[in-house]
């Protein structure tokens, strides 16, 4: 073979696995399925598990949040589809919302797992039209959530036990 | 040296050094980047190769090649340079008296070894001891101590806790670090073995060693 050949295929893959490395150590990915789905995402062949996903969308409409975001979590193995990540958080939101206060353990959750769906959607614009939710876009759930964790005067309002979950 | 190994065999070695040695396998998988000390003591070892005659920068970029070649070249010089910080990173404690200690212990094994001026034999055993040497202190003789059980080794802890300006304890690794700690020590040095060196350097040091002073 000629030595410009050889150069050419080395330097390729050199390239190649370079770039890996980096990714590797920028994006921190922490199962093989991250690793795989993040680099199908960057190519753009990156699916979800439809089924599971249908799963996940029946639980959470019977309010049934653990066995939702394990099917979402199922769906979305590299944690790396907004809209899904989306449903987790929605799901956080819900199983923590109560009428006398709501349960910041799973708010913080909830707020983590919109974080991420509004970095993974492009240019951070997130929006699911589900006529199910109230609360249609990224931005809405982190508000709510934020304030959700919030502790101020209107908490201690009696009236707040009135109040609708979104 | 043949154009498969500077181009393809040393940059997916040192690349592969690069990866294992920042990677923390446990329950959740880490991948550490070097800290700046690291980076110094890399260089510092660049040198030492260099000095030792173990590495010839001139048989990796020169004018003289293509500039295909040179690139294949640059990219030997960098991933050496970062495969050599994530070796030091991985072989240094993480936290109290032994980050100080071994980082110390590093940076004078090095200078010793720059100033000593060694052959390119004498370096790369040099090297094997140094890097040997972090891989035993850090994942048998501190993993050992880091263990839950034993009563010896909770003593000894206590007793270094008392003494010294830090604690000696590290978080308990999986067995795997140090299996993996192993793997990328010896690929690391497989390749500086694999590096171009300077052939005039090498003859004169073997006839130097073959004869003895009468």
């Amino acid at each position: 073979m000629r030595e410009s050949v050889v150069r050419s295929i080395g330097l390729t893959a050199s390239l190649a696995y370079g770039a890996l490395v980096v990714w590797l150590y920028a994006t921190q990915p922490q199962t093989i399925a991250q690793v795989s789905g993040g680099l199908t995402s960057i190519i753009g062949a990156y699916t979800i598990d439809q089924q599971a996903f249908d799963d996940g969308l029946r639980f959470f409409r019977a309010d049934k949040f653990p066995e939702a975001r394990a099917a979402f979590a199922r769906a979305d193995r590299a944690q790396r589809d907004a809209r899904t990540q989306f449903y987790i958080a929605y799901a956080w939101y819900r199983e923590g919302f109560g009428h006398l206060y709501n349960d910041d353990a799973l708010f913080r959750h909830g707020l983590a797992a919109v974080d991420l769906a509004i970095t993974l959607a492009p240019n951070g614009r997130l929006i699911v039209d589900d006529p199910d939710l109230q609360l249609h876009t990224g931005d809405e759930l982190r508000a709510e959530l934020q304030r959700g964790l919030q502790v101020d005067a209107s908490d201690f309002n009696p009236l707040r036990m009135l109040r609708k979950r979104k | 040296m043949t154009p498969a190994r500077e181009a393809i065999v040393l940059p997916l070695l040192l690349l592969t050094v690069a990866l294992l040695g920042g990677l923390q396998p446990g329950a959740r998988i880490v991948f550490v980047p070097p800290s700046l000390f690291c980076l110094v003591l890399s260089s510092l070892l660049l040198t030492a190769l260099v000095r030792s005659g173990a590495l010839d920068p001139v048989r990796l970029m020169h004018g003289s090649r293509t500039p295909l070649a040179n690139t294949n070249g640059a990219i030997v010089l960098a991933t050496l340079l970062a495969a050599g910080a994530q070796v030091f990173a991985m072989l240094t404690p993480a936290t109290g008296l032994p980050l100080f200690f071994v980082s110390v212990l590093f940076l004078v094994l090095l200078v010793n070894t720059l100033v000593a001026n060694p052959d390119r034999v004498r370096l790369l055993r040099s090297l094997a001891v140094i890097l040997g040497s972090g891989l035993v202190l850090k994942f048998v003789v501190l993993a050992g101590l880091s263990q839950p059980a034993g009563r010896t080794a909770r003593v000894l802890v206590a007793l270094f806790d008392a003494a010294t300006f830090g604690s000696i304890a590290q978080d308990p690794q999986p067995a795997a670090a140090g299996y993996l700690a192993f793997l990328t020590a010896v690929l690391y040095l497989v390749a500086a073995a694999f590096l171009p060196g300077s052939e005039r350097r090498e003859t004169g040091t073997a006839l130097r060693m073959q004869l003895p002073d009468v």
